[in-house]
């Protein structure tokens, strides 16, 4: 059954030719007509990232239905990292969810972008993590899910099918004592990190840079590296020059 | 008691010798659900909803139960000329009332009432104390003169209880409008019964079907909005509805103040939306500036600080270290060597009371490492960490 969008479709940037409705499926035969769900014409192939992350991604975003792992040392910023690429999405209108991220920072998670009003968490799964990210990955655009230990293939597999098959985008967390079978579409690593702001006794933590280095089926067999703040002074994160450069 | 809205079919409270309730059923829940995504399977031929959510969207109990009798007045359409047989169903139309609590509501929706708040107790006494589905507690009532929910509401209590048993005392609860829900109510296996109904593999959980588009309840904005709460709720039927939280922001000096994680679906005491940035109104004085740390410990662990010599980092009463610091060690792990620190900060609303004396520190280990620090009672603690 196709539904029509109750919202109106955004007018085409030329005036000549403006934009058709979508037309209307064939008819499907009776039993399967009831299980195929309607397309969401308007929602597009792909999902916004702040622009300091943008070059991390082939395309300049996050592919809808692709699974991105982002890894990184416990306490190294793969967490705002990981939170970070949801940001622009959930700020422009999708909703989000994070499952498996014990005690997430609030206050942090809003300063990466996300809209608290459409992002669930859900810290304490336990051993139904898989199916929980599983649930929400039909009902929401993004899932950060991060493992709480090494991930079964099938469960992976599960996911990453399901992703798929929803047209939802899938963020693997790994820090610590998570794993994950499975290469990924995309590959984010935060390497070597370095807080600023703080001395011996003075100052506050401003920032934190970090090394990030980019690699998966999706990079297009090239792997790509670049300086990032993780997060900045603002609490979003931003470009930075590389480590060898000095104080920004 | 929550509040809520019964649909009370006549026709398919039972399956007939052609088995045909349950898909017609089916029918029925899959348009309530339309309007609204709780709709839920009590038993067959009864569906309840909760009233809080569609009675705000739709501006009014009464209004929700005009829309749920446009999009269900049709249940009894005939699937094809051999079901003509089950047209002696059709012309019997659902009932549908609202009350507090899922007992009084499916009476409520025989009744084709809406039952007031409070009123409850006062509706049920007129019934018969058949309705409580227990022949033998009915029969020794009925003996006894106690034949409607009102005569039965009246006995005391603790008579009941020590007379009839716990599940009577459960009953009695229910007749004086102080409980809702009594056992034996929902089958169980109502869902299940559905899912072959429908011809899906009944042992495979469902999968979401979005509906068509329709605006939802949160916001009155997309099916979005719709999509996204069906799959939180079958999570937290799963997890708990604790499970699933949503954050909010609010005033405060420390990180775990700042904000708070309440479950889904919790009513929210500000009417505004919580604001997407991390600084929402005037700056609150003390608060330490973003960025914010990503991890907020909900339980604080133990930490040790100590300088070159092994002493343990204490903070002055003018709020200042005596040593630089040298190691932390965390809920008795290895010792770690601190490369920068900055701090400490009293908490300053108690600074007066020594033994209420706080102070952090934002605590940067050689490994990069980032965590926030507080001193409570010549104590050190893990509040959060920057990951």
């Amino acid at each position: 059954m196709f539904a029509f969008p109750t919202t109106v479709a955004a007018p085409s940037p030329d005036p000549v030719t403006p934009r058709r409705p979508p037309r209307a499926p064939r008819e499907l035969p009776a039993g399967l007509a009831d299980r195929v769900r309607p397309t969401t014409p308007v929602a597009g192939r792909t999902l916004p990232v702040p622009a300091p992350l943008a070059p991390l991604f082939p395309s300049g975003s996050l592919r809808r239905g692709t699974t991105t792992i982002v890894s990184g040392r416990p306490g190294h910023g793969a967490t705002t990292l990981a939170l970070a690429l949801l940001g622009a999405a959930s700020a422009a209108g999708s909703w989000s969810a994070a499952v498996g991220l014990p005690d997430p920072g609030v206050v942090a998670a809003a300063g990466l972008g996300l809209d608290l009003r459409r992002v669930v968490f859900v810290p304490h799964p336990g051993t139904g993590w898989a199916e929980a990210a599983g649930d929400l990955l039909s009902g929401v655009d993004a899932v950060l899910v991060r493992p709480p230990g090494r991930a079964r293939l099938t469960a992976a597999r599960h996911l990453t099918a399901r992703a798929r098959d929803r047209q939802a985008a899938l963020v693997v967390l790994l820090e610590g004592a998570g794993s994950w079978p499975e290469v990924g579409d995309l590959a984010i690593a935060v390497g070597a990190v370095e807080w600023e702001g703080v001395g011996r006794g003075h100052g506050y933590l401003r920032g934190r840079r970090a090394e990030v280095r980019v690699s998966g089926r999706r990079a297009a067999g090239r792997a790509t590296e670049c300086s990032l703040w993780l997060p900045g002074n603002s609490g979003a994160v931003a470009p930075a020059g590389s480590l060898s450069d000095g104080a920004a | 008691m929550e509040r809520l809205i019964v649909i009370w079919c006549p026709g398919l409270l039972e399956e007939g010798p052609r088995g045909e309730e349950a898909r017609r059923f089916a029918r029925v829940l899959a348009r309530a659900g339309e309007l609204c995504p709780w709709a839920h399977p009590i038993r067959l031929g009864v569906v309840a909803l909760p009233a809080r959510g569609p009675a705000r969207f739709f501006g009014g109990e009464e209004a929700v139960v005009a829309r749920l009798a446009a999009v269900i007045g049709a249940f009894d359409e005939v699937d094809n000329l051999d079901d003509l047989a089950d047209v002696e169903h059709a012309g019997e139309e659902a009932g549908i009332g609202i009350a507090d609590g899922l007992f009084a509501a499916m009476l409520a929706a025989r009744s084709q009432l809406i039952v007031p708040p409070g009123g409850t107790a006062d509706f049920l006494a007129p019934w018969s104390v058949a309705t409580l589905a227990r022949p033998d507690l009915a029969v020794t009532l009925q003996r006894l003169g106690v034949t409607t929910l009102g005569q039965f509401a009246a006995l005391p209590a603790a008579n009941v209880s020590d007379r009839f048993g716990a599940d009577a005392a459960a009953c009695h609860a229910v007749a004086r409008g102080e409980s809702g829900e009594l056992a034996g109510l929902c089958d169980r296996a109502i869902a299940r019964r559905l899912r072959v109904a429908r011809g899906e593999d009944p042992d495979r959980p469902p999968d979401a079907l979005p509906p068509p588009s329709q605006p939802g309840f949160f916001g009155g904005a997309s099916e979005a909005d719709a999509r996204a709460a069906r799959s939180i709720v079958r999570v937290q039927e799963r997890l708990g509805i604790e499970a699933v939280l949503i954050g909010r922001l609010r005033g405060g000096r420390d990180p775990a103040g700042q904000s708070v994680l309440v479950p889904w679906g919790s009513p929210d005491p500000d009417a505004t939306p919580s604001p997407s940035g991390p600084a929402s109104g005037a700056p609150w004085p003390g608060r330490l500036p973003p960025p914010a740390p990503t991890e907020v410990l909900q339980v604080p662990r133990r930490a040790e600080l100590v300088d070159t010599e092994g002493n343990a980092m204490v903070v002055s009463g003018r709020g200042l270290l005596a040593a630089p610091i040298d190691r932390l060690s965390v809920d008795g792990g290895p010792w770690e060597e601190v490369a920068a620190w900055a701090g400490p900060w009293p908490v300053t609303e108690r600074w007066w009371s020594v033994r209420r004396r706080r102070a952090r520190l934002q605590v940067v280990t050689t490994d990069g490492v980032a965590r926030l620090l507080c001193s409570e009672r010549g104590r050190w603690w893990v509040e959060a960490l920057y990951d």
